[in-house]
């Protein structure tokens, strides 16, 4: 009942009335995307403020900022689900077969959960891009699907340990499942409803970071990311405080937009998991 | 209900933990035991670390050597770097020099400042950035818990939802957007802090940068501390305090607050690496001295040597600091100490 009211209170939450701005906000990103050219300059427009012909103004060099934000949004959001959805396919098996395994195993996964979520991914991020000459979109994916999972098999691995011990578990082992097919058919789709939340919340992580790592000069090499309008909009913070303020909002708007539709996932899987 | 929580025993204050009236010979053992088990992992972790910058700065495709000298050096300059640098040595003996520099603590010469250790550079920045993460980790802690006190007090009435909100709000806010957001308003258009850049920021500056990295800490501490004190409201002791005639803001404080720290203390080390990225970010913002500005001009000019020794040396720190938190905790609650 608890769980029915849990719901009730969800739907009506700020979070799911964010969600259609959030799309129509993608929308007109994407729309935005299409008509504009993130690299096309115009010197003699450099710095110049909004106007009808380039509704979020310009920034260094006269690139048209919302080509700029639109592209680098996208291409931010690309990534942030692709990786994702890396973590989530490694981290949730893992995870609950952790728990299903008990002992030693499970408390190893569970340190190294907590380790690599509290761990600076930006030094680990440094490290591995130190290496290579100027870093591509691929190389940033890599980097962040390193620390990806943690978050996912940390709470796979608590929702398990409450799973592992009901009925219909204790069951299929004693007709003869396997572990490994009790993990992937009986424990991993009831976890799906709740680890699809931080699918939003891995995601979110992965925008900002990428916008930072940019923003300090470690970005992808194609110069199209959020933390390159930030960037603009600090060393301009005087001439064109418009630039800060666009990087700023396109950050915030990006990663609560993902936040948003993870929390949208919930109900969803919810709903179908109460069905079977 | 968890009658174990600290504060006044509620029966006659017997003394409920068994393990701290044993032997004193045993508990010394105990204590030793648990803090070499801390050292080992802490330095297990560095290890781990150094070992992944060593293989990643070796085994990745490209000559570290042609990185470092760009395109057009001829393969004399690169060949006398590789023997600077002993990459021209088999890889174990590469390793085992490298594992040695970390212990010695010398990871040999800068390549870009001749002269300079790279140890040296990095001692060098530690101090700005230590002290920039550590009062933001303190005013993080005071503000969190000051609000979260607040919010769970009966000062506020109907108001104190305001409080669980705000937290939210800001902890779903990323560093990254409010940071150059606030300066601008605060810097550039009240001048009530110095601008970027500014050389002679001087304390204000600190105070500033702190405060913008503590900003989300506390509403993490906020959101934490507030759920704690929620699971400590009911507990018996705390309707024994109240009887006894404490005010609201005596029981909160003094009882309900030492109950439930662990958690408190629990989330500032997990926010920690957070932190120290969000250091990297706020000193390339204000232009500050530091590890992090030293990290980006050593990954800018390919300094390898001082780019080795700064990352293992932040992931050191990082890892200390985290370990003095989980020691924090064992000291003031006596439940976690196994």
């Amino acid at each position: 009942m608890s769980g029915l009211a849990g719901l009730a209170a969800l739907r009506r939450g700020p979070s799911l009335r964010v969600l259609p701005l959030a799309t129509v906000l993608g929308v007109a990103t994407l729309v935005a995307a299409g008509a504009r050219s993130p690299v096309r300059l115009e010197p003699e427009l450099s710095w110049s403020a909004p106007s009808w012909a380039h509704p979020l103004g310009c920034g260094e060099g006269g690139v048209d900022l919302l080509a700029l934000v639109a592209h680098a949004s996208l291409r931010a959001v690309l990534l942030a689900v692709c990786v994702a959805l890396v973590g989530f396919v490694i981290g949730c098996p893992l995870g609950a077969a952790a728990a299903v395994a008990r002992g030693r195993l499970e408390r190893a996964v569970a340190r190294a959960c907590d380790l690599v979520q509290a761990f600076p991914t930006f030094l680990l991020a440094l490290v591995v891009l130190s290496a290579v000459r100027s870093p591509s979109r691929l190389d940033l994916g890599f980097v962040f699907a390193l620390t990806a999972w943690a978050p996912f098999a940390r709470l796979a691995l608590a929702q398990t340990r409450v799973l592992r011990d009901q009925a219909f578990v204790e069951a299929a082992r004693a007709i003869g499942v396997t572990p490994a097919r009790v993990v992937v058919r009986h424990l991993v789709p009831n976890l799906l409803g709740i680890v699809a939340v931080q699918l939003g919340a891995a995601a979110a992580a992965v925008v900002v970071s990428e916008a930072a790592l940019s923003f300090v000069g470690f970005g992808a090499r194609d110069g199209v990311s959020l933390g390159v309008v930030l960037d603009q909009g600090v060393s301009a913070m005087l001439r064109a405080p418009h630039v800060l303020l666009v990087g700023a909002a396109a950050v915030f708007v990006t990663s609560v937009s993902l936040m948003a539709a993870g929390r949208a996932f919930d109900p969803t899987f919810a709903r179908k998991a109460r069905r079977n | 209900m968890d009658r174990r929580g600290r504060g006044p025993a509620p029966l006659g204050g017997v003394h409920a933990d068994p393990r701290s009236s044993g032997g004193g010979l045993a508990k010394s053992k105990r204590v030793a035991g648990a803090v070499l088990g801390r050292l080992a992992e802490a330095a297990l972790v560095v290890l781990a670390l150094a070992t992944l910058v060593f293989l990643a700065l070796r085994l990745l495709p490209g000559d570290p050597a042609a990185l470092v000298l760009g395109d057009q050096s001829s393969e004399e300059e690169r060949a006398v770097l590789r023997g600077k640098l002993h990459l021209d040595e088999p890889m174990w003996m590469q390793y085992a020099r490298f594992v040695r520099g970390l212990v010695t603590l010398d990871l040999g010469e800068s390549v870009r400042r001749p002269g300079a250790s790279a140890a040296a550079r990095v001692l060098d920045a530690v101090g700005p950035t230590a002290s920039l993460a550590s009062l933001a980790v303190l005013l993080g802690a005071v503000i969190g818990i000051a609000a979260a006190v607040l919010g769970a007090g009966p000062w506020l009435g109907e108001r104190r939802h305001w409080v669980d909100r705000i937290a939210t709000a800001i902890a779903a806010t990323p560093l990254l957007a409010f940071a150059p957001v606030l300066t601008f308003a605060l810097a550039a258009r009240l001048r009530v802090v110095p601008l970027p850049g500014d050389p002679e920021a001087g304390a204000a500056g600190l105070v500033f940068a702190s405060g913008l990295l503590a900003l989300p800490l506390a509403a993490h501490v906020a959101r934490v501390s507030r759920a704690a004190l929620d699971d400590v409201a009911r507990a018996q002791f705390l309707g024994v305090a109240r009887a006894k005639g404490g005010s609201h803001a005596r029981v909160l404080w003094l009882h309900a607050l030492p109950a439930s720290i662990g958690p408190i203390i629990t989330v500032v080390g997990t926010q920690l690496g957070a932190l120290l990225g969000g250091a990297v970010v706020l000193e390339r913002l204000f232009e500050r001295r530091g590890l992090g500005t030293l990290i980006l001009e050593a990954y800018a000019s390919r300094d390898l040597p001082v780019l080795e020794a700064a990352v293992v040396f932040s992931g050191a720190l990082f890892v200390g600091a985290q370990q003095v938190a989980a020691a924090i905790h064992a000291a003031v609650d006596p439940r976690v100490r196994r």
